[in-house]
C-alpha cells in the first residue's frame, strides 16, 4: 500500500512538473505569412 | 589553361563532383582516387573519358595534379591536405567533423605562406550555408547572430557524422566565447524550403561555428543545429542499428543572420533544397574551380571568405543548386 501511494505520488509530481513546463516552454511562432521564393533578379546581381 | 585535379573519395560526393568537374571547361582531367577499387571503376566510368583511375590515395599521380578535393570521410582529410599543401597545391575539403575542421583550419599560416588557399566545409552544410551567410550579410552594416540549420543527409559516410553529431558536444560562439552545450539540446522549429517545411531541430556537433565566426568579426551569437526525429536522439548514443542508406533523400539547409543597417535591426533568411549529396559535389567542384582561378583568397578557410557570392550562386544555381530567400513574419 505504502509503496503504491509512493508510486502515484511520484506520477503525480512528473506530471505536475511536466504540465509546469510544458505551459511555460516556448517553442517560438511559427511563421503565418509568406514563404521561400527562388533568389533571382537583383539578389543575384 | 584546363587543370589536372586529383578526386580523393569516391563516395556519394566525390561521384558527384566527379561529374561536375569533368563537364567544367577548365578542367582536363579528374583522377580519382579511393581505396575501394569498385566503388572508383564506377566512378571513373560513370565520369566519361575525363576521368582516370587514381588508384588507392593518389599516390603516382601527386606530382603531376593543379589541385586536390578531398570528398573522403572525416577523419581522413589532414595528412592528404598536408602533403599537397606542402606541395603548393589548393586544397578543398569536404569534411564536416569538428576535430577536422580545427585540423584543417590550423593549416593557415602555411597555406598563407605559400601563397594557395586551403578551403574547409566545402559541402551542403558547412560550405553553401556559408556562401548563403555571406551573402546574407551583405544587407547589413554589421553582423549580431548567424543561425544554420539542416536537414538530411548525404551518402552513408554523412548518415554516420549525422548519427554521431547527436551524441556529441556542440560549439557555438555566444558573446565573444566558444559555448559548448549537449548535443540534442535545445528544441527549435526550423522552417525549411518546401517540400521539407517545418523540422525540430537541436544542437549537434557541428564545425559551422568555427568557419563563420572568423570571417565575421563582432558577431554575438553563430550556431548550428541538426534536424532530428525522436529516434534519431533516442538511439544518438548507440550503434547505428542498420547500414545507413546509399543516399539520403531530399534535403535542406538555412540561414538566419540577424543585423543592423543604419541603425536599424532586421533578419535575413535564405535556405536551399536538394540532395546534400548533389548540392555538396556542386558545390566542392566550384570550390576548386574558384581556388584554382584565384578567386578564393589564400589562408584557411570555410566558404564565408568568399566574396562574390553573387557569382559563387549564380554558377550554382546554373547547375541546378538554386538558393531561396525567405519572406515573411511570425505574427
Amino acid at each position: 500500500m505504502v509503496l503504491l501511494r509512493r508510486a502515484l505520488a511520484a506520477l503525480g509530481i512528473a506530471g505536475l512538473i511536466a504540465a509546469v513546463l510544458r505551459l511555460r516552454g516556448t517553442g517560438g511562432t511559427p511563421p503565418q505569412q509568406g514563404g521561400w521564393r527562388e533568389l533571382s533578379g537583383p539578389e543575384l546581381q | 589553361m584546363p587543370a589536372r585535379v586529383l578526386l580523393l573519395g569516391a563516395g556519394a560526393v566525390g561521384a558527384r563532383a566527379a561529374r561536375q568537374l569533368a563537364e567544367a571547361d577548365d578542367v582536363e582531367e579528374v583522377l580519382v582516387a579511393d581505396p575501394d577499387a569498385k566503388r572508383r571503376a564506377a566512378v571513373v566510368a560513370s565520369t566519361g573519358e575525363q576521368a582516370t583511375d587514381a588508384g588507392a590515395h593518389g599516390a603516382d599521380v601527386t606530382g603531376t595534379v593543379d589541385a586536390v578535393l578531398l570528398t573522403s570521410p572525416n577523419g581522413t582529410h589532414l595528412a592528404h591536405a598536408r602533403r599537397h599543401l606542402a606541395e603548393g597545391r589548393p586544397v578543398v575539403s569536404c569534411a564536416d567533423g569538428i576535430d577536422d575542421v580545427k585540423d584543417l583550419l590550423d593549416l593557415g599560416p602555411e597555406a598563407e605562406a605559400r601563397g594557395v588557399p586551403v578551403v574547409v566545409g566545402a559541402g551542403f552544410s558547412p560550405g553553401l550555408t556559408c556562401v548563403l551567410a555571406r551573402h546574407a550579410a551583405r544587407r547589413f552594416e554589421a553582423v549580431d547572430e548567424i543561425h544554420v540549420a539542416r536537414s538530411g543527409t548525404g551518402g552513408p559516410s554523412c548518415a554516420r557524422a549525422h548519427h554521431r553529431a547527436l551524441a556529441g558536444t556542440s560549439l557555438d560562439w555566444r558573446d565573444g566565447g566558444w559555448q559548448r552545450r549537449r548535443a540534442g539540446s535545445g528544441r527549435e522549429l526550423c522552417w525549411f524550403p518546401d517540400p521539407v517545411g517545418g523540422q525540430d531541430c537541436y544542437r549537434a556537433e557541428l564545425p559551422d561555428a568555427m568557419l563563420l565566426v572568423p570571417p565575421f568579426p563582432g558577431v554575438d551569437r553563430v550556431t548550428a543545429r541538426l534536424s532530428a526525429t525522436r529516434r534519431d536522439r533516442i538511439t544518438a548514443h548507440l550503434p547505428m542499428l542498420r547500414q545507413p542508406h546509399p543516399e539520403g533523400l531530399v534535403g535542406a539547409a538555412r540561414v538566419e543572420v540577424r543585423g543592423r543597417q543604419h541603425g536599424v535591426q532586421d533578419v535575413v533568411v535564405l535556405g536551399v533544397l536538394d540532395r546534400p549529396a548533389v548540392a555538396s559535389g556542386a558545390v566542392a567542384a566550384l570550390a576548386l574551380r574558384w581556388a584554382l582561378a584565384g578567386r578564393v583568397p589564400v589562408g584557411a578557410h570555410g566558404l564565408a571568405a568568399v566574396e562574390d557570392t553573387v557569382g559563387f550562386l549564380a554558377e550554382l544555381a546554373h547547375v541546378g543548386i538554386k538558393a531561396a530567400a525567405f519572406d515573411g513574419t511570425a505574427t
